[in-house]
């Protein structure tokens, strides 16, 4: 059974209090899936460090990649899509900003590279 | 090693663009999706990580992509405005592409489906040969603060294809037509790029 969307956001919040970039990042995916009721969901950054990365929702493999991923334009992706740009540019700059605070060379520093 | 962990060192390879991971019959498989600018070893390098990170038996896939210099450049519409003429009973829905503005009309008396109407409409006035027509438009969920998420379908009727769109807004009818761009907006992109 799904989680209800109020868990999955006492999660996300908890876990980026607590947790990794990575994880925060997705637990953050997994709350937009469930609060829009979306069949699935990616988000594409681009981070100094890594480059350009796809993050799937619920770590899941991309596949043959029927979205088209691998030439998908920064942002947030999503089946079906989702005319919602506050959530898409505010999910990029959380992913953003979590793969760049998990990428700095200093994991026991406070601040992201 | 997290997997959190696990992942980081993975992405951290030259040329992966995404890692995803399955687990089957104590089996974790590791999939790593790479980019043009991966090396020969790439595969190498992420079965000896996989292997020092994960708990108990894994297996590590490769999935090499082209180069994504060619990819088509996207194009997507614009909601300018959605206006209601109760006097003729009928919605407009404005839309722009770059500078060009257009508007589509549809009648009110169809409900919810005017405004995937009135936004296919005006679709077409730039794609005269779009090929999905209106489907459908419901309402998902009314928020506590009376915001509205609706679905919206669109079919082309001869392959019956289905696109489908989800979006919120201040009103079932705003909604709705952001539904329908959300649904059609990646699948005519490439069309509209030639009317920039």
């Amino acid at each position: 059974m799904p989680e209800p969307t109020a868990t999955l956001l006492e999660s996300l919040i908890e876990t980026a209090r607590l947790g990794s970039g990575l994880a925060s990042a997705y637990r953050a995916l997994d709350l937009v899936v469930d609060r829009y009721g979306l069949a699935d969901a990616a988000l594409v950054v681009d981070v100094p460090g890594l480059g350009r990365q796809v993050l799937h929702a619920g770590r899941r493999p991309i596949g043959d990649d029927e979205a088209h991923l691998h030439d998908a334009p920064e942002g947030l992706h999503t089946q079906p899509p989702l005319d919602e740009p506050v959530v898409a540019e505010l999910l990029l700059a959380l992913g953003a900003m979590a793969l760049r605070y998990d990428a700095r060379p200093d994991p026991g520093g406070s601040r992201p590279a | 090693m997290s997997l959190d962990e696990l992942e980081l060192e993975l992405r951290r390879l030259r040329g992966v663009l995404a890692v995803g991971f399955q687990e089957s019959d104590g089996l974790l498989l590791v999939e790593l999706q790479a980019g043009p600018d991966a090396y020969p070893e790439l595969a190498r390098d992420a079965t000896l990580i996989a292997n020092q990170g994960a708990v108990g038996p894994v297996a590590v896939e490769v999935v090499r992509w082209g180069d994504r210099a060619n990819a088509p450049r996207e194009t997507r519409l614009r909601l300018v405005e959605i206006t209601n003429d109760p006097a003729v009973g009928e919605l407009q829905v404005r839309l722009a592409l770059g500078d060009d503005e257009v508007v589509g009309r549809a009648s009110t008396d169809h409900g919810l489906l005017a405004p995937v109407e009135a936004t296919v409409a005006a679709i077409r006035v730039f794609l005269p040969e779009l090929r999905f027509l209106p489907g459908w438009a419901r309402l998902v969920e009314t928020t506590p603060d009376r915001r509205f998420l609706v679905v919206a379908s669109v079919t082309d009727p001869d392959t019956q294809e289905h696109r489908r769109g989800a979006a919120e807004g201040a009103s079932p009818v705003a909604a709705a037509t952001r539904a329908t761009l959300a649904a059609l907006n990646r699948t005519i992109a490439l069309d509209l790029a030639p009317l920039l």
